[in-house]
């Protein structure tokens, strides 16, 4: 997990393609064989944050739906911690065991 | 403006991945403008810049996203918290109404057998009867001889502990198989004694056709206590227990 957020940090701070486009386009320039090389780079970073962005978890919603959700969960957790509250304030018996 | 509707409505990961597919589109274009351009060598001022421009918008718009998309990811962490707590809460709640459900059937319970008891109490009170009025009816029952019979008993007397004829046609019994004909009265153990049916040997001396022999066949002490009536009464019981009463009180105080 702290593994996974680690890389997460990481591939947010550095999620930019435009470094190497830029890349790409001086060695266009220079007229430079390392061409072939930046492409290459280009399409494993895409294709790494294709898998990167299916593995991220919560994002199966957008912002707001999620809070919602959220909201709804706050809510039952408050009713139960409310009717259970109400249950324990009840005055109970000692159930005597059949024997 | 609708756009942002429908960018509202897809989900974090459909939008990432859609501006990631125009960045790969838009860096290609622009890659293959500039690779065109220069084997042409005929520069596209203006085309180029546009997609340049996109690209640099679409590029931030994706660092956005995936910042939005790390709070989900925060957010959904606490969404998981939250839902553990619920799954607990639900446990808790069964536990409680499983609790609820044993006391109310202990209560139900309790409650009918309650009732039950009320009625039983409620049929006896209708019913209740004086001690005095079932000891008369017991005085009844022993005279004449229906339950026991007496002590110096033989075959042929017609004292006898079980219910004479005439006293089953009277009870319940006889009502329900409605024995109304008057007919088959004649059969009684003393007709059939009358009817010289029994041995003869039997016949000759009991000891209710003359008093003194009974008194003679008896302890001293027990003489009077079997109240050697003669069959015949029966009928008039009710009478006989008031005697008969009156007698073994009598007789118990002769005998001392």
């Amino acid at each position: 997990m702290a593994t996974a957020q680690a890389k997460l940090d990481k591939e947010s701070d550095d999620c930019s393609l435009l470094p190497l486009v830029h890349d790409i386009i001086k060695c266009m320039d220079k007229d430079n064989q390392d061409v072939l090389q930046e492409l290459g780079k280009l399409k494993a970073k895409i294709q790494e944050a294709r898998e990167q962005i299916s593995n991220m978890p919560g994002i199966d919603s957008s912002p707001l739906e999620q809070q919602q959700q959220l909201a709804t969960l706050r809510e039952q957790v408050r009713t139960k911690n409310q009717l259970l509250q109400k249950y324990k304030s009840l005055c109970m018996f000692d159930v005597p065991k059949a024997s | 403006k609708k756009v942002n509707m429908a960018a509202a409505e897809k989900s974090t990961k459909e939008r990432l991945l859609s501006v990631l597919d125009d960045l790969e589109v838009l860096s290609r274009e622009l890659i293959e403008m500039l690779a065109l351009s220069r084997s042409q060598k005929m520069p596209q001022p203006g085309e180029d810049t546009q997609i340049l421009e996109l690209l640099v918008q679409r590029d931030k718009e994706f660092q956005e996203l995936m910042e939005v998309a790390q709070q989900q990811g925060k957010v959904h962490q606490e969404m998981q918290l939250l839902e553990k707590e619920v799954e607990k809460r639900d446990s808790d709640i069964q536990q409680l109404q499983k609790q609820l459900k044993e006391a109310e059937h202990i209560l139900a319970t309790a409650v009918y057998q309650a009732k039950e008891k009320l009625k039983s109490i409620e049929r006896a009170r209708k019913g209740s009867i004086s001690s005095e009025e079932i000891i008369k009816y017991a005085h009844r029952i022993s005279a004449s001889n229906a339950v026991c019979a007496p002590l110096n008993w033989v075959p042929g007397d017609p004292r006898r502990p079980y219910p004479t004829d005439l006293e089953m046609r009277s009870g319940m019994l006889g009502h329900m198989a409605n024995l109304s004909t008057n007919g088959v009265n004649g059969h009684l153990p003393g007709d059939a004694l009358a009817a010289g049916r029994l041995p003869d040997v039997l016949t000759p001396h009991y000891p209710w056709q003359s008093s003194d022999v009974s008194v003679g066949m008896l302890p001293p002490h027990h003489g009077n206590d079997f109240g050697l009536e003669p069959p015949g009464h029966n009928k008039e019981n009710e009478d006989d227990v008031e005697a008969m009463s009156t007698d073994s009180s009598s007789s118990s105080s002769d005998s001392d």
